[in-house]
């Protein structure tokens, strides 16, 4: 679409973010992260906060995560072969799936 | 690139192992200080990355063989996965914390979280690094 | 105020603005980097606690930054990388079949 109409749609959408966005910044957040500040060290034995909350309290979503990057490997690894295309051409007359 | 100046390769090629050795410092101490799988993982993709970049797709082909980088991403998903699985042999949950711990400080001092680093950082590294010899070596 | 809420909500605003007007592809794939650029700051900065060092164990007390986001943002890091890297690689595949990388004019082909 043309640049007017981006940039009109734009500035609408930036009053309600930033309108929306009015949370106190820099205060102290409790909940979780107190938790883990608190009992991190005893429990896991890593000085790293961030590496204990990502590889010992949520290592499930470290899984996901490993599973999604491996995909997309793949994925290119299979999109640009050498010389025939992912499905092969009818030309070639090789059939390799 | 057919003619590189001479001051980029002499560099590159002495100042080649240096980014390999810190790539794998970044990841074997991940719980005492910045860094982890992830981040010492792409210094070490980035490592390949250059060495291509300066001395030509084919001599760095010689060196570090597709086939060979691609059998390391997939054994280090397979090792993930396996290390998972030994928690649920030993009683325990899945990805369960079975390990000893050692003293505060030190590098085995952690658990599993220095296994599943070291696994983590040889899969992004060399997944980046076939990344970018797929999409170089591209005929059209 | 400058802080990191508002740099973070104008890079996001830069990326759509981006994708809504470049016919470019490659263009449109580094807008959408972009935007993840500024998700990413966005939600770092929503953890920023004031007077606060690094979430890193040393001798002492002190008052620790917010370590959740940090570590959920990690992930989202590496999967914006291959995003982005299959992008790419549909992009040069989207070349080899139609020869041109105007957007306007691969869909007016068919």
């Amino acid at each position: 679409m043309s640049r007017i109409y981006a940039a009109t749609l734009l500035l609408i959408l930036a009053f309600f973010l930033f309108s929306a966005v009015k949370l106190d910044y820099g205060q102290l957040r409790g909940g979780v992260s107190e938790y883990y500040i608190a009992r991190g060290v005893a429990e896991t034995g890593a000085l790293n906060m961030v590496t204990a909350i990502y590889l010992n309290y949520r290592v499930y979503d470290t899984l996901g995560e490993a599973t999604v990057f491996f995909a997309s490997a793949l994925g290119v690894f299979m999109l640009l072969r050498k010389n025939t295309g992912p499905a092969g051409r009818q030309e070639e007359g090789e059939s390799d799936g | 690139m057919d003619r590189t100046s001479s001051i980029l390769k002499i560099f590159t090629r002495k100042l080649f192992s240096f980014i390999l050795l810190y790539g794998c410092y970044l990841i074997s101490h991940g719980h005492l200080s910045p860094g982890g799988g992830f981040q010492g993982g792409v210094v070490f993709g980035s490592a390949i990355i250059l060495l291509g970049l300066v001395e030509g797709v084919k001599l760095t082909e010689k060196r570090f063989r597709e086939d060979s980088l691609s059998l390391t991403k997939n054994v280090g998903m397979l090792v993930f996965i396996f290390l998972g699985f030994v928690g649920i042999f030993l009683g325990y949950y899945f990805l369960s914390d079975f390990l000893p711990r050692g003293e505060v400080g030190t590098v085995p001092s952690a658990g599993l979280i220095l296994l599943l680093n070291l696994t983590i950082g040889f899969m992004v590294g060399t997944g980046i690094a076939v990344i970018f010899y797929r999409i170089v070596r591209h005929k059209a | 105020m400058i802080n990191g809420v508002s740099i973070g909500i104008i890079v996001v605003l830069i990326g759509i603005y981006g994708i809504l007007t470049k016919r470019n592809l490659i263009k449109m794939v580094m807008a959408l980097y972009i935007m993840n650029s500024g998700v990413i700051l966005l939600f770092i900065s929503i953890g920023y606690v004031a007077g606060g060092e690094a979430a890193i164990f040393e001798s002492g007390k002190k008052l620790m930054v917010d370590p959740l986001p940090q570590a959920v943002m990690l992930t989202s890091l590496v999967i914006g990388l291959g995003i982005t890297a299959l992008a790419l690689a549909l992009v040069i595949k989207i070349y080899d079949e139609y020869g041109t990388l105007n957007a306007s004019r691969i869909l007016e082909d068919k």
